[in-house]
């Protein structure tokens, strides 16, 4: 290339990079001062599964059918079944339901296995404690955490109507 | 016994001053660079935007160990950070930062400062060699080419300045610029003064010597704690002063067109020329080491010796 072009193309291409992080400084910022102020997530952004509640009945769907226990892959949940102590019967709800939030990787996969509308994935991420056996969650724990998030339905893709 | 006194109150203003600017100058950096990346930048520490935030990194870095690395090169690597800032903070002797806001207007200001100024060269020299690291000596090898050749450069383009001003002194330089600044008769003198001063203090695209990426830290990889501190406070140092100058020699010092005082003319200046310093950094790649001697030798060198060649032939055959 001559000199007067190489130089040229120099000037022009430094006055273009220059317009573009200007222009970058003039925007607004994408990164949030986090703890005090929360991003706006997407729609469909998912954190862990927990268990639903049903509107009409005010008890969790799940028949401890375990199915959701045999898709998941790394294993993190655990049920036992309710069986009624006078017949020795099984009941068709848990006795006991823990999810290992530890090690759950939020595939979702358990949630589409559930053929009883019992499982929902969370959107509100900010699980994080100081100890990995905080992170074991029981029935009832997983119910409230469910009170806490707005969840969505992934099939759906829209918000469910408000708790 | 006056004397005395006054020289060490003298050095603890100028020291103090060199303190604040740098601890402004890193959070400026760090803000430019999160806005520009289109993040927040230091938000947590001290008042609004974090402007305490090196405050507390220096309190953290007073607080580290002090590491020293086997094998180094005693003295001359514990000397090396030492050298490395006090050239940065002997040329604010000789800065006029207001008419008679100067701490020593010497007759030959300028050539105090451009020597100074390569004093700086030997400390990261030390610190390369001190520290027996080859990342810290490929660093002080790179750094030593770079800063010889645009020293060159940027000492050719302030002769054209001291032509038109006829006069070595800095107060002299300004005062001579008060109807009209030397930036554009000296345009080119200004150019290639700037891009001398951007490689001299080695920002980025002329970081070469301290390339993250490549070198780890460049010469100062295996210092620590406040002795590593001292190297970008010299670096920050090093930039005020050269935009200062550039200030100086090119836009008129203290002169400005509002009755405010001349040494907030200076001041806004200087912080202007840090802050285009600041976003060419955040905007522009690393050049290879051959594009950089390039630009120094066949670049620079030429374009300043036109300068003065035209700047020469104005003064003989007008005046
Ligand atoms: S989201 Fe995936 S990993 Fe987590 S519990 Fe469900 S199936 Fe297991
Ligand atoms: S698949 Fe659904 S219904 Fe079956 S055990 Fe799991 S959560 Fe309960």
């Amino acid at each position: 290339m001559s000199l007067p072009r190489t130089v040229w193309n120099t000037v022009k291409s430094l006055v273009v990079g220059h317009a573009v992080t200007a222009r970058e400084i003039a925007t607004r910022p994408i990164t949030v001062f986090y703890p005090e102020e929360k991003p706006e997530f997407p729609t469909g952004s998912r954190s862990v599964p927990v268990l639903k509640v049903n509107e009409e009945s005010g008890y969790i769907n799940c028949t401890s059918c375990g199915l959701c226990e045999r898709t998941c892959p790394p294993g993190c949940i655990e049920i036992t079944q309710a069986v009624d102590p006078a017949t020795n019967k099984k009941k068709p709800w848990p006795h006991l339901y823990t999810l290992d939030l530890s090690h759950c990787m939020v595939c979702n996969l358990c949630v589409e296995a559930c053929p009883f509308d019992a499982l929902e994935m969370l959107d509100v991420p900010e699980l994080a404690t100081y100890q990995v056996q905080d992170l074991k969650f029981h029935k009832e724990q997983l119910l409230d955490l469910w009170k806490t998030g707005k969840a969505i339905r992934i099939a759906e893709g829209q918000p469910m109507p408000s708790k | 016994m006056n004397d005395v006194l006054a020289a060490v109150l003298e050095a603890l203003a100028v020291l103090t001053y060199v303190a604040l600017n740098a601890f402004v100058l890193i959070w400026l950096e760090r803000k430019i660079a999160g806005h520009i990346q289109r993040r927040i930048g230091p938000l947590r520490v001290g008042g609004p935007g974090g402007s305490l935030q090196s405050l507390a990194d220096g309190i953290k870095l007073f607080s580290k160990e002090d590491f020293r690395p086997g094998g180094r090169d005693g003295i001359i690597w514990w000397l090396a950070p030492l050298v490395s800032m006090t050239p940065a903070v002997m040329v604010f002797i000789a800065i006029p930062f207001g008419q008679h806001l100067i701490i020593h207007d010497m007759n030959i200001g300028l050539i105090y400062i451009t020597s100074i100024t390569s004093f700086g060269l030997l400390g990261v020299f030390m610190a390369g060699w001190g520290s027996n690291n080859k990342y810290s000596l490929l660093g002080a090898m790179r750094a030593g080419a770079q800063l010889f050749s645009y020293e060159i450069p940027a000492i050719l383009s302030t002769i054209g300045v001291v032509l038109a001003a006829g006069s070595l002194s800095l107060e002299t330089i300004v005062a001579k610029q008060s109807a009209h600044w030397f930036l554009f008769p000296q345009i080119l003198g200004f150019i290639v003064f700037y891009v001398a001063i951007l490689a001299e203090t080695n920002r980025t695209p002329f970081d070469l010597a301290e390339a993250e990426s490549e070198l780890v830290g460049g010469y100062f990889t295996e210092y620590s704690g406040i002795r590593w501190a001292m190297f970008p406070f010299a670096e920050y140092g090093t930039l005020f002063t050269g935009c200062a100058l550039a200030t100086t020699l090119f836009l008129g010092g203290w002169h400005g067109p509002l009755f405010l005082p001349g040494w907030v003319w200076f001041l806004i200046k200087t912080y202007i020329l840090v802050f285009i310093a600041m976003w060419i950094r955040w905007t522009l790649p690393r050049v290879r080491i051959d594009q950089l001697m390039d630009l120094g030798w066949k670049f620079l060198i030429p374009l300043s010796l036109i300068n003065i060649l035209g700047t020469g032939a104005y003064i003989a055959l007008v005046r």
